[in-house]
């Protein structure tokens, strides 16, 4: 049933319809919502979980961990220094393999104290094996957090389901809710490949020597390389019950288009728009969304971008010293592909600027009038009398 | 399309697991500081005159076991119905808890625990060693005489107690008024006394005479005959001032007395005794100014009498002596004219005596006060110069709370004859410690009786426990008494002290029935919840639930650390709530 729902909402409700069964969360703008509906519905009883109060997210994520550990769905969400605080506990859900699901709402790190959408947070939980699933409005939220529990499941690694600040964490539009049936029969009840047992003894994780280690390491990067190929049997299975598609990634426009977008996030819908408005004028824009930043959908950005002129990469994060994240990811990428484009990397919209169809145009235009990128990372709609006062 | 079952079929996985039991790694190699049960010494038991067992005796109420609570007090006090009424009970001023929000109110607690006990037919389970053929003669059935009877008693001594008055009791009986104590209640635990064997002779006054025919009759004497004679006012007319003492016994012995015919009082003095004549008088129609030389502040007197009695309406007027009392002749129409108080202003210097200032005249400032009575209640002394312990005497052995003389057989004394505080706690002490002091003396001889005595001190002293002398476990406690900054006060949440029912001051003055009521069940349960048990171990687990090697087991009641597996972490010390382990250096 459709509903006028929060984005916050979306991801509880979908949590709610997995029927998770310990969540364990510390509050922080803007991911609260998140986790006060869900601590509702635990009271109220619309779910039967245990909620575990915690003192910070670092407790928060070894509860989950805990939880996971002895076979039960888990859910906890974070934001920001939240996540980071997290960090260390990160590799050891993934290490542990356990299918453990996360939303992590995008928001900017301090200092500046900052509550606005950016996308430093998880983009710098790239290389903790966290599967990373980025949305772009408050429908793919709710269904993306119903298919990283059966993604996770499948491939025994824990999943992010990232969503921007504000923009979506706080913003109501329609979305359609399931009825549990229909969540029921895509998404059973969790049947744990492993779990600790207090009949049958046993310890996870301990003390592994080198001689082991690689191999652990190798095996969980042999998972990751088959997330695509599951991921994409899912969501088939998804848009039969649901009939809605999702996609690791997705062209718009592609086929003829001299410069395409790429982003992931809200800004997506923004390029959408922006793609549309210069084809109006007769420009050969297109647009590559990513949903999926981890594991990096190489294969289908090479069938995208080979042989294309130019690629204007946007990126709301910045990795200080090199450039904006997505742009890095997608070079590397596209090295070893047959004629790669040229990458234009755009860091915009850091803190909660705003990205507007607009700012997208001006990133058209700049692409198609150089010949080639000025530098590695073009920073966009800076108040260059600020930048011109700091040489003064 | 997929199946959820199988869709992880293509997924390998490759984890460490183990099934060998964590048993096979013995991380008490790794040790090199030890945890142990280490149980210290409450405050509030250091605090406590009669040293009771506070901490011990709040668990257990708090779990309910009313029983042994009473005969955890029992083991040091015969009279916690009686001490739960007239204490000045000092362990308050000392409870950690009140660093938190509000001391713990442990006098309630003890009049619960006391009341609770004469209303089951339980009997006390209390230790009493055999008949240990020796006979002592206790001068005195007030709280050092019968405290003396009752531990001597329980180690096994003959006791007769002879008694002046025609009741027992002592100052329980005839000083403090039925509205702190009636009679009932220490009439029930006096002869919980006599059903130790212990007899009472009333009417029966100890002379000098019958002290030498003694040393015949008996192997030992207790002296506790109080202060029986009260010091007289050496003014002009002094001697027109009614006795406190004398007044208040005759109220107890007469039940009313009438004085209407005055409506006004002056009480001369500032101790207990004052404050008591005050509030009798104001419940029989009269209104008493008390006059004390001193400031508030110094007054003897336990303060939350005070308040009562200022609550009831009594008048109090300090920094003032009097120095001739004129009067009362019958006026010219043959009425009976008031009496003529002539009052010297007082001034505090800045000299203090005891923590109380000294006070000297204020110049030749001068007042006059008519009132229809005076009281005299400026103290009192002993009766008799054999009352005395004998000064001088080489063989006098002078401890904190009584003195043991030898003149021919040995010879105590106690209650207010010895104690620097003149409290029913502190009379109760003195004959517990002469009990200790003439037992060790029979066993091992009188230069053993000092260490023996010192021995059984609870925390830093000076109060003595019966239950380390008999060799029970809390002889293994450490003296050190535990600081508020010792107690994990995370475990504890701030709760409001217990308010006990009391009638309100208008209807308290109609008579002389009980002023406040016992706790409820309820009430006191929750209360003695407050205690921190400070140094006890009161069995909460949080040391076992925190051992990261589960190396803690209980046993019988008891906690067992694995030394095969602790570590030496320090988490069960630092976690436990009340400071009752420790932490020492492995010998390596």
């Amino acid at each position: 049933m459709k509903q006028v729902a929060e984005g916050s909402q979306a991801v509880s409700e979908a949590v709610r319809l997995a029927k998770v069964q310990v969540i364990a969360a510390y509050p922080i703008t803007p991911q609260t919502h998140i986790v006060e509906d869900l601590s509702e519905h635990c009271a109220n009883g619309a779910l039967n979980a245990r909620f575990i109060c915690v003192e910070s997210e670092h407790s928060a994520m070894a509860a989950i961990i805990g939880a996971a550990s002895s076979g039960v769905r888990t859910f906890t969400a974070s934001s920001s220094h939240g996540l980071a605080y997290m960090h260390e506990l990160l590799h050891w859900a993934s290490g542990a393999r356990l299918p453990i699901v996360m939303a992590d709402v995008n928001r900017a790190l301090g200092p500046g104290w900052n509550i606005w959408l950016d996308q430093t947070d998880s983009l710098s939980q790239r290389d903790t094996g966290w599967v990373q699933l980025y949305c772009e409005d408050s429908q793919d939220v709710l269904d993306t957090t119903l298919i990283a529990y059966r993604l996770a499941e499948s491939v025994n690694l824990p999943v992010m389901v990232v969503l921007d600040a504000f923009f979506l964490s706080h913003t109501y539009e329609p979305v359609d809710i399931p009825g549990q049936k229909t969540v029921d029969k895509f998404l059973p009840p969790f049947l744990p490949r492993f779990q600790l047992d207090t009949d049958n003894p046993g310890a996870f994780n301990q003390f592994v020597a080198p001689q082991a280690y690689m191999e652990m390491r190798y095996n969980i990067q042999t998972a990751m390389e088959q997330v695509p190929e599951i991921f994409y049997r899912i969501t088939e299975e998804f848009e039969t019950i649901f009939s809605r598609r999702h996609n690791l990634a997705e062209a718009v426009q592609c086929e003829d288009a001299e410069i395409i977008f790429v982003a992931a996030g809200t800004t997506v819908s923004t390029c959408r728009q922006a793609v549309d408005r210069l084809r109006s004028q007769g420009e050969k824009a297109g647009l590559l969304k990513l949903k999926m930043f981890r594991p990096f959908p190489i294969d289908f950005s090479r069938q995208v971008l080979s042989g294309k002129q130019k690629v204007a990469v946007v990126d709301r994060n910045c990795s200080f010293g090199a450039s904006g994240i997505f742009a890095q990811e997608l070079r590397a990428a596209l090295y070893n592909a047959e004629s790669p484009p040229q990458i234009f990397g755009y860091i915009a919209g850091l803190g909660g600027r705003d990205v507007t169809p607009e700012t997208i145009e001006d990133i058209y235009w700049q692409t198609k009038n150089s010949d080639s990128p000025p530098a590695e990372n073009l920073w966009i709609g800076l108040d260059q009398e600020t930048v011109e006062s700091w040489h003064n | 399309m997929t199946d959820y079952k199988t869709a992880h079929k293509k997924i390998p996985l490759f984890l460490p697991h183990s099934s060998a039991s964590t048993a096979l790694n013995k991380t008490g190699s790794w040790r090199y500081v030890r945890p142990f049960y280490d149980e210290k010494t409450s405050p509030c038991a250091a605090a406590c005159p009669a040293g009771e067992d506070i901490g011990r005796v709040e668990m257990l109420v708090s779990r309910k076991s009313i029983q042994q609570a009473w005969e955890t007090i029992l083991e040091e006090n015969p009279f916690p119905a009686v001490c739960g009424r007239v204490c000045f009970h000092n362990c308050e001023g000392a409870c950690n808890r009140g660093q938190m929000d509000d001391s713990v109110a442990i006098h309630h607690l003890e009049r619960f625990v006391g009341d609770a006990a004469i209303s089951s037919s339980e009997t006390p389970k209390i230790e009493a060693l055999p008949d240990n053929g020796k006979k002592v003669a206790i001068a005195g059935s007030g709280p050092a005489g019968l405290g003396a009877a009752y531990f001597l008693a329980r180690l096994g001594f003959g006791c007769e107690v002879f008694e002046a008055q025609p009741e027992p009791g002592g100052i329980l009986r005839w000083g403090i008024p039925t509205y702190r104590l009636p009679r009932n209640v220490l009439q029930k635990e006096i002869s919980r006394i006599e059903k130790l064997g212990v007899t009472i002779h009333c009417r029966t006054p100890i002379t000098a005479e019958m002290l030498q025919a003694f040393k015949t009759q008996y192997d030992a004497v207790f002296i506790g005959c109080g202060h029986g004679r009260s010091i007289d006012l050496q003014i002009e007319g002094g001697q027109m001032a009614i006795n406190g003492l004398q007044f208040l016994y005759d109220i107890r012995a007469q039940q009313e007395m009438s004085l209407n015919v005055r409506p006004t009082a002056a009480v001369i003095g500032g101790g207990n005794t004052a404050i008591d004549v005050a509030r009798a008088l104001v419940r029989l129609g009269i209104d008493p100014l008390i006059v004390y030389r001193r400031r508030r502040q110094d007054m003897p007197a336990f303060s939350p009498e005070l308040q009562m009695a200022l609550d009831e309406g009594v008048k109090l007027k300090t920094l003032f002596t009097p120095i001739a009392i004129k009067g009362a002749g019958k006026d010219s129409a043959g009425r009976q004219a008031p009496y003529v108080v002539t009052l010297q202003k007082m001034k505090a210097s800045a000299t203090e005596i005891e923590g109380r200032a000294r006070v000297v005249p204020d110049g030749d400032k001068t007042e006059t006060l008519q009132v229809g009575h005076i009281f005299s209640a400026i103290g009192a002394e002993p009766e008799a110069p054999w009352h005395h312990a004998s000064a001088g005497d080489s063989a006098c052995l002078d401890l904190s709370h009584c003195k043991l003389s030898n003149d021919g057989i040995p010879i105590a004394y106690g209650g207010d004859l010895t104690n620097r505080v003149k409290s029913v706690a502190d009379a109760i002490a003195s004959g517990k410690q002469a009990a200790m002091a003439l037992d060790t003396y029979f066993k091992s001889g009188w230069d053993a009786v000092n260490q023996a005595v010192t021995g059984c001190q609870v925390g830093p002293g000076p109060a003595v426990s019966m239950a380390i002398y008999l060799g029970e476990e809390r002889k293994d406690r450490s003296p050190h008494r535990v600081s508020y900054s010792e107690i994990n006060t995370h475990y504890f949440i701030s709760a409001s002290r217990v308010i006990a029912p009391v009638l309100p001051p208008g209807d308290r003055i109609q008579s002389f029935l009980p002023v406040e009521s016992t706790l409820t069940t309820e009430a006191a349960l929750e209360e003695a919840r407050r205690c921190f048990n400070c140094g006890i171990c009161n069995a909460c687990d949080y040391c076992r639930l925190y051992c990261p090697e589960m190396s803690v087991t209980v046993e019988d009641e008891h906690r067992y650390i694995n030394l095969d597996y602790c570590k030496g972490c320090g988490l069960c010390v630092a976690e436990c709530p009340r400071n009752a382990m420790a932490l020492k250096e492995e010998n390596i």
